[in-house]
């Protein structure tokens, strides 16, 4: 698996999650905790304050839209992201902080895109 | 003689120069800086002191206007980052790091550029400091500068009221900020010892101490954050177009 690495001024390299803790409100996601899941990209969206994320999952729960925040587009940069990285229709396995109340969707911590590239952890 | 006098002329333009005989003898703060980490030691570890926060000695006054402003905002998790408003002073000097932070040093003026929310402080010195009475009040407050031997002095004052922050304040908050720089098996590492005073929100002076490491060569990005924003208010144009110019 290709782990895209970067070197630049490091202060995301632990992935997002330190720095979304001290950026974002972790009211909503518990950042303690981690899951892992694949889907399908319906909305890739990665901007400032925080990105958003659509993806089309199937688990025992069947097979719906669920959407995600990730954290902002200078943070991912840092952790390796790249523009044109992923698409529209690509297969993707995020890593999340799931939301504290059990619903679908949380804060993506971390990704591998289709081509086995790891951005986060 | 020609060149005699084309070296008394270099020489008194040296002399002339802004700064000349005081920025050059100061210690340079340029540069770009992240949360301090001891050398060898990984990136973003050390960002954060971690355990639990001292009670800060608030006053009446800013217990209630910090307890109004939680019990807002704690249900929801909004913060102002989350709309693209930038944390104020001390709050975006303390929590920068996380986010990288780039000094420019000019002997009449520094300038500071936190990269969360394009957040910049400027430094005035000498002739540059505005009178009191011209300042605009916001929320990282109007500063000025000096020195005492090597270290930097910076005073902050004209600030908004905020409580959207750790050390929540009043506008007649005060902040002083002292400014080092130190070596650390060749990392140069940068201090600053801040000290906020407001009767208003505190019954004493708070302090804190912030260390931020350099990065040999660092970059800040520009935070662009505003674009979802405009992006959706045009989609909305775009299903409920406004009548043209002119036209009811």
């Amino acid at each position: 698996m290709k782990t895209v690495r970067i070197v630049l001024a490091s202060v995301v390299l632990l992935g997002f999650g330190i720095s979304a803790a001290a950026h974002h409100s972790a009211a909503n996601q518990d950042f303690g905790k981690r899951v892992e899941l694949e889907g399908v990209i319906k909305l890739w969206e990665i901007a400032n304050p925080h990105g958003r994320v659509i993806l089309k999952v199937t688990d025992a729960k069947g097979t719906r839209d669920v959407e995600f925040e990730t954290h902002s587009r200078n943070n991912v940069y840092r952790a390796g992201y790249r523009d044109g990285m992923v698409k529209s229709g690509d297969k993707i396995k995020i890593s999340i902080a799931p939301n504290r109340d059990g619903s679908d969707g949380g804060y993506i911590t971390g990704f591998v895109t289709a081509k086995g590239e790891r951005v986060g952890n | 003689m020609l060149a005699r006098l084309f070296q008394l002329v270099l020489v008194a333009g040296l002399f002339a120069s802004p700064g000349f005989g005081q920025a050059n003898t100061r210690p340079d703060f340029s540069g770009v800086w992240t949360n301090y980490r001891a050398p060898g030691e990984a990136a973003g570890r050390g960002a954060r002191g971690g355990g639990a926060q001292a009670e800060l000695p608030y006053t009446a006054e800013a217990k209630r206007k910090t307890e109004e402003y939680q019990a807002l905002v704690r249900p929801t998790g909004d913060t102002p980052g989350g709309y693209c408003l930038g944390t104020g002073m001390p709050g975006s000097m303390l929590g920068s790091g996380g986010y990288p932070m780039e000094i420019i040093q000019r002997a009449d003026q520094i300038t500071i550029i936190y990269e969360a929310h394009n957040e910049i402080r400027r430094v005035y010195f000498g002739n540059r400091i505005l009178p009191v009475a011209d300042r605009l009040s916001e929320r990282n407050g109007y500063s000025t500068g000096r020195w005492e031997g090597n270290t930097l002095i910076v005073e902050t004052a004209q600030l908004t009221e905020l409580v959207s922050q750790r050390f929540a304040h009043s506008d007649q908050a005060r902040i002083v900020e002292r400014y080092s720089l130190t070596e650390e098996a060749g990392q140069k590492v940068l201090t600053a010892e801040m000290t906020l005073t407001d009767p208003a929100f505190y019954t004493k002076p708070v302090s804190e101490t912030k260390r931020w490491s350099i990065v040999p060569n660092g970059f800040l990005m520009t935070y662009e954050c505003n674009e979802p924003i405009w992006s959706k208010r045009l989609e909305e144009l775009r299903k409920t177009p406004p009548p043209a110019r002119g036209q009811n």
